[in-house]
């Protein structure tokens, strides 16, 4: 393999430390769908949610768990208020939620425009509203799906759960999926479908989605040497904003493969103890089956089709030197962050691959065939994936167990769209970063 | 989830967990002066601990490793082990039977054996298996035979002419084969009794006192929850205490059937229950776990029990339908060439007590036919005919649930519910039962604030008044109910076991490369077929009556309700009359009271683990993730 090419123009710069800090170790930070607060899911069994803007800390939500918090999920779409899910070693899922349409903060108002604030006192505050139990040991990772519809767990007792819930506070259990064979590191939604992702300690990936009632494993990922420990979708409808955005003067052939990522769809990337960071692409339906499903058209062996290929589409350049513990997919740019136990995050971005001078087709060639094509596969080295920056010690001597891309709130915002990136340490520290161009 | 339970899965067997803490639980034995003084290293080298001994009990009661107790579970009750015990033990016979019948006295079935035979007391066991009818509908489903014929097939190798008998040390066989579908028609009645009577308005709703919950002589509380099922009850008991005063306190099909055998033979023929060694073939290998259990012995029965006995098991050893077919590959028959046909009658030994003979080996069977009961015995159904009986001009309305595996079931009156019933199966809609069913207080977070504009009460559990409602569940621990049992022919193996027997695929079975969920569904509904209908391809053969033999025969259920009362006698082609009558009998044999015979008891299973040594964990857990991130 060629050495990667660093297009290091662009350089990780300290923002912020979110403050106070946590004492002890911090596992996850998750940034609130529409609100400029994050949620922090610390060691010490509370959750510390902190504004964007002033970086400081707005709530603390304690008492519930027994146990570290390992993980928090903000649900999507809901109105007036926000919920948050909490998983924890204590085994159990918690659910808060904060009445926002009071929404009484000190920092900066502006962004929250309709919403007037009058102090309420404790209402201000996340409540406790429901526990979710069933799982036998630690829950590693809970995620809403898109819709708000389902909030799947995971846990080191192996099995992935899914919740649904009826009516507010009324969960049922409707899928008890036990299909890995170690500890369930993490779970994730597609952005478009009800299709669920986990990563595991027996090194495989698995999807599921319901077929008539059952929850059913529709596809296995096997490719990762060790511990999965990160899964994430890409976001959807990407190809406006990533590489694909310029569609002018394309050749035939990366028009081609344009079309093919739509076809497949958003893309999958997970992070492994194996040091790699890798993307995984659906295998498009034969025919128009793929394309048809959005309109309804009925499938009468609904369990046949219902399984899915997936195929490995490239491996990131390897500049980790130990366990990747996660990574972040910008839902903005398309660029991928990543953060491990050897304290570097690295952000990588994806680019039409130049055709190197030995190189025996010149860009534009068409030498395909149209079934060859179809397969999908060689058009994968059509584009390269490139380490834009990299940053060393980001913590100090401490692992990095989360990194987060979240919309940037604060005063030096230089545009609508500018993200930062957000990296949670085990020295209990949150910290922002921007990206700042050479 | 109890598929695991397999000897075909054991090289999946790990180490202890590292929070096993029975090894290291030894107290040093004070038999020094207790003044001396002395050094570590001595005490350590004097002193060897004696052998860290591991129970099954201690296993199931501690959540470190379930692997553990599964290499115990297997290693008891296996193929190998009927071997082995058919092979050190030679089968007791009829000419010795005749002799010592029925002049035992009453209560002296204690340890002494008869002296009249006692060189073959001493070694010789009386065997007795019984059969579910799920088995039978897998092997059916196998083999694409009837029911029937399975159950004949099982007998012919159990006690046939071709069977066991040929082999082995001793040529010991089988001298009854039961069907527990013959017992579980006692089952079905007094469960239908204990709900109703709990139920009743005149019931006494005595207060329970603090660790009574789920003792043998208390009443259950609505909704009564079905205890048939080993690893719900083992999942209750284990996880949710809470819901033990909820269980029936009936026994199973397979314990009541254990007991009778054990307690009426040892009776009549005046031995101890220890010779006599009764196998059970079952859908489910956690039906291993309850005939492990201490309260399914005979110090729970046996009168003038003294604690110096050792209890012996009312179930020596349960196997599944993969495991009677390696029994009978280990011995070298092949199981489909065996007779399709029942045993003549002439070879059969009557059961020592005519009576009981008659209601164990009827001339005509019941059949399974009504797929609205369930495929895991119809207890749901039966309690709710039963009550019909009582409301005439009721009828019962069944209405499907979130999934295929939940099923509400009314018993209504001119647009007045008169009772509901609701059947659960599978792990994750057990899961939705018992939050409905936990008391609120242990739902809340302590210490965390709770939402003041949330209902009082509300909690994940919130819409439980629903299951409150009901009078009865059938709680199942499998999707789909026993005949999908973890230990019935995958659709994984159906293949492989017919290669095995050298069948080809029959009916036009399209072989499939690697089975899916939709040709395990498919499976499912033959096996279920099979269960149901329990005919086959060439079910007329059945009806061809063989001069008095004795075998299974299909009728169906006598429907005549002998009177036009309702609210009579005969449910669903089982007399009430006939069954108490029968129970009363067996009181009256064996002395011992019926709700001895007939109830159980449940209790909380404690496991020390992360209790007392939660530093424990921590420490490990902090160990962990020094060593690179564990978590």
């Amino acid at each position: 393999m060629p050495p990667p090419q660093n297009a290091s123009v662009i350089t990780i710069q300290p923002l912020a430390t979110l403050s106070p800090p946590c004492s002890s170790r911090t596992w996850q930070s998750t940034p609130h769908p529409t609100l400029p607060v994050i949620a922090t899911a610390c060691s010490d069994r509370t959750v510390r949610v902190y504004s964007l803007t002033s970086f400081t800390l707005l709530h603390s939500i304690t008492g519930g768990h027994k146990r570290s918090i390992r993980a928090v999920s903000w649900k999507p779409g809901v109105k007036g208020q926000s919920v948050l899910a909490t998983g924890s070693f204590d085994a159990s899922a918690g659910i808060w939620r904060r009445d926002e349409r009071g929404l009484a903060e000190d920092t900066q108002r502006e962004r929250a425009g309709d919403w007037d604030g009058d102090e309420e006192g404790e209402d201000d505050d996340y409540q406790f509203s429901c526990i979710l139990d069933g799982h036998e040991s630690e829950i590693k990772s809970l995620s809403w799906s898109p819709s708000g519809q389902y909030l799947a767990t995971c846990s080191r007792d192996k099995s992935v759960w899914i919740w649904e819930e009826l009516e507010d506070d009324n969960f049922e259990t409707i899928a008890v999926l036990q299909e890995h064979e170690g500890d369930v590191k993490c779970v994730a939604w597609h952005p478009e479908e009800d299709l669920l992702a986990s990563a595991s300690y027996d090194d495989t990936v698995r999807l599921y989605k319901e077929d008539a009632d059952d929850w059913v494993q529709v596809a296995m990922i096997d490719g990762h040497k060790k511990t999965v420990w990160w899964v994430e979708f890409e976001g959807s409808e990407m190809s406006a904003r990533d590489f694909r955005a310029h569609r002018e003067g394309l050749s035939e052939q990366r028009a081609h493969h344009v079309e093919q990522l739509e076809r497949s769809g958003p893309r999958l990337a997970t992070s492994s103890d194996d040091c790699s960071v890798r993307i995984w692409r659906r295998k498009p339906r034969e025919g128009s089956a793929q394309t048809s499903s959005r309109l309804g058209m009925p499938n009468i062996i609904r369990s046949v089709a219902i399984d899915e290929e997936w195929f490995q589409e490239t491996i990131l350049p390897q500049q980790h030197e130990r366990a990747i513990y996660s990574l972040s997919w910008s839902r903005r740019s398309g660029m991928i962050a990543s953060a491990g136990s050897d304290g570097k995050i690295l952000v990588y971005k994806e680019r039409w691959k130049n055709v190197m001078p030995n190189g025996v087709k010149a860009d534009g060639t068409v030498d395909h065939s149209d079934s060859d094509a179809m397969e999908g596969v060689e058009n994968a080295s059509l584009t390269e994936w490139v380490v834009v920056a990299e940053l060393f010690s980001a913590h100090d001597v401490f692992e990095i167990n989360h990194v987060c891309w979240a919309k940037r709130s604060d005063k030096g915002r230089r545009s609508e769209d500018e993200e930062v990136i957000v990296s949670t340490g085990d020295d209990g520290e949150v910290k922002v970063w921007v990206l700042e161009e050479r | 989830m109890s598929a695991i339970l397999s000897a075909d899965d054991l090289n999946d067997f790990i180490s202890p967990g590292v929070a096993c803490i029975k090894p290291i639980e030894t107290l040093p034995e004070d038999k020094s002066n207790a003044y001396e003084v002395t050094t570590e290293d001595k005490v350590a080298a004097s002193q060897p601990p004696p052998p860290a001994q591991i129970s099954l009990t201690d296993c199931l009661a501690c959540s470190g490793c379930v692997t553990s107790a599964e290499a115990v579970l297997v290693s008891l009750q296996s193929h190998t082990e009927v071997l082995t015990t058919l092979d050190t033990h030679r089968s007791l016979h009829t000419p010795w039977l005749a002799h010592s019948g029925t002049n035992g006295t009453k209560h002296a079935c204690n340890g002494t054996h008869n002296g009249a035979n006692g060189h073959h007391c001493g070694e010789g066991k009386l065997f007795v298996a019984s059969v579910s009818p799920h088995t039978r509908a897998s092997l059916a489903a196998v083999f694409s035979i009837s029911e029937a014929e399975a159950g004949n097939m099982i007998a012919q190798l159990l006690s046939g002419p071709l069977g066991l008998k040929n082999g082995g040390a001793h040529g010991s066989d089988f001298t009854w084969v039961i069907d527990t579908n013959v017992v579980r028609e006692a089952c079905l009645v007094a469960a239908a009794n204990e709900v109703v009577t709990a139920l009743s308005p005149e019931a006494s709703s005595t207060p329970l006192t603090a660790g009574s919950e789920g003792a043998i002589d208390t009443t259950p509380k609505k909704p009564i929850l079905t205890s048939a099922c080993p690893g719900w009850i083992c999942y209750a008991e284990k996880t949710h205490p809470f819901l033990l005063p909820h269980l029936s306190r009936l026994k199973s099909p397979q314990a009541l059937t254990g007991t009778l055998i054990k307690s009426v033979l040892s009776q009549r023929y005046n031995i101890p229950p220890s010779q006599i060694w009764h196998l059970a073939i079952m859908p489910c290998f956690d039906k291993k776990l309850e005939a492990s259990r201490s309260e399914l012995t005979s110090a729970a029965w046996l009168p003038h029990h003294s604690s110096s006995q050792d209890p012996v098991r009312d179930v020596d050893c349960v196997i599944t339908a993969r495991e009677l077919l390696h029994l009978a590959a280990a011995r070298n028959i092949a199981f489909s060439s065996l007779p399709r046909t029942p045993l003549p009658s002439s070879q059969r030994t009557p059961f020592p007590d005519p009576k009981i003979d008659a209601f164990l080996f009827p001339p005509t069977r019941r059949k399974n036919k009504d797929p609205i009961a369930g495929s895991s015995g119809g207890y749901l159904y039966h309690i709710l005919q039963t009550y019909q009986a009582q409301h005439p001009g009721s009828s019962i309305s069944v209405s499907r649930g979130r999934n295929a595996d939940v099923v509400e079931y009314s018993l209504v009156r001119n647009s007045e519910t008169i009772v509901k019933m609701a059947r659960f199966y599978g792990f994750r809609n057990i899961q939705n039962l018992v939050r409905r069913l936990k008391p609120a207080k242990i739902s809340k977070m302590p210490g965390a604030r709770v939402g003041r504009s949330r209902k009082p009460g509300a909690n994940g559990a919130a819409g439980g008044e629903g299951v409150k409602e009901y009078a009865y569940v059938e709680v199942m621990a499998c999707p789909g109910g026993c005949t999908n049992g973890g230990g019935q022919v995958k659709v994984t193996e159906v293949e492989e076991v017919r290669a095995a027997e050298g069948i080809k695929a029959v009916n036009g079975d399209v072989v499939v490369a690697r089975p899916g969920p939709k040709e395990q569904k498919e499976w499912l509904g033959r096996v279920d077929e099979a269960y149901f209908s329990g005919s086959g391809s060439d079910s007329e053969e059945e009806k061809v009556d063989r001069d008095g033999d004795w075998g299974m025969k299909d009728v169906d259920a006598p429907t005549t309700n002998g009177s036009s009362v309702p609210g009579a006698d005969v449910v669903s082609g089982i007399s009430r009359t006939h069954i108490w009558n029968l129970l009363s009998h067996w009181s009256d044999t064996t002395g011992v009271e019926i709700p001895k015979l007939l109830y159980t008891s449940y209790r909380k299973v404690e496991s020390d683990v992360g209790k007392k040594k939660q530093s424990d964990v921590e420490r490990v857990a902090g160990l962990a993730s020094s060593l690179g991130g564990g978590w």
